[in-house]
């Protein structure tokens, strides 16, 4: 049985081996939700082809809207594939540290309160 | 499925975060009393796998793509509904202030949909056909196939009530996508149980071995 200490190195190894494939391999199709939208918007058949020139037409009113640090997991186009890979190196070690600290938070506030 | 901010007005974001703010206090409960020095990795490197997992699109035909969510695995190896919203609240909240997948008003209504629903659709979809079938890959495929299907369907309610759109339409494409999607989900989800299981069986929910061991002692 592998030690908490191997368990972790070898979980986030896999976890960024499989995003640093999915930055060459993943699919560029649009997902479930934005295929509905585009089947909704008359853009593509429920189940042809998306065209390549398809894209999401934003009609509501009174939305949000967020300009955040790496969009689409990417540095910009200049950074290429390298900055797909840096976004999701930093993607799984930020969940990871995020769910750490959370946890260890909840748990010194469980012991103070004793 | 992970809705942008363009997709719902402010006010019905904000009610949806309502909602998932008192599972987060629910998940954050379970946390406190659950997690301990040994289950910690786990779930943090759960957490960090998830996230990976889920920037890997695979096209599933019909022009689209989809990936796994987790809240069925989560729910099934932790034992715990609330194990899955409390990592997928996090995932999401990486996702959305970070790279911008999912929007922040909408991340109440993703939070719902990914964790909540798709946690506790997968929870009780395994611990039901596992006292039926006592098979776990075909419980634990079948829940995980559930768990994106049924918050999909959740998430085209929502859309219809956003004005975005209309219901049975919605409904019909999002089911369809998703049933897709779905496979994908199922078949992650058997592999990852059977990797974890083998790697640390202690950290595995005793529902996973045995029916027995599936009520919450």
């Amino acid at each position: 049985m592998m030690d908490n200490k191997t368990f972790i190195v070898a979980g986030l190894i896999i976890a960024i081996l499989i995003g640093f494939i999915a930055v060459f391999m993943a699919s560029s199709d649009p997902d479930g939700l934005e295929s509905t939208a585009l089947v909704i918007q008359g853009e593509k058949s429920l189940t042809g082809v998306t065209p390549p020139d398809a894209e999401v037409q934003e009609t509501l009113e009174d939305t949000f809207s967020y300009e955040s640090l790496m969009p689409d997991y990417s540095l910009g186009e200049e950074w290429g594939a390298l900055g797909g890979i840096i976004a999701i190196i930093v993607g799984t070690i930020l969940a990871f540290l995020v769910v750490i600290g959370l946890a260890y938070a909840v748990k010194m506030g469980a012991k103070t309160n004793q | 499925m992970h809705i942008p901010d363009a997709f719902i007005p402010i006010w019905q974001g904000a009610i949806y975060w309502i909602i998932a703010l008192i599972f987060i206090a629910l998940a954050l409960r379970w946390a406190k009393n659950e997690l301990n020095e040994e289950k910690l990795p786990l779930v943090a490197v759960l957490a960090a796998a998830i996230f990976a997992i889920q920037s890997f699109n695979l096209p599933v035909s019909m022009g689209t793509s989809g990936h796994l969510v987790g809240g069925a695995l989560v729910a099934i190896i932790l034992g715990s509904p609330f194990a899955a919203v409390f990592i997928l609240t996090m995932v999401l909240i990486v996702q959305a202030v970070i790279f911008g997948d999912g929007g922040i008003v909408t991340l109440g209504a993703n939070i719902i949909n990914m964790g909540v629903i798709g946690g506790f659709v997968g929870f009780y979809t395994f611990k039901g056909l596992m006292a039926g079938t006592k098979s776990m890959p075909v419980s634990a495929f079948v829940a995980a196939w559930l768990a994106c299907v049924i918050p999909a369907l959740a998430a085209s309610v929502e859309l219809f009530l956003a004005g975005m759109f209309p219901l049975v339409e919605g409904m019909i494409a999002m089911g369809t996508y998703h049933a897709l999607i779905g496979v994908i989900e199922g078949i992650i989800t058997v592999a990852a149980i059977y990797l974890i299981m083998k790697a640390r069986p202690d950290l595995v929910d005793q529902g996973v071995y045995s029916v027995k061991g599936a009520a919450p002692v």
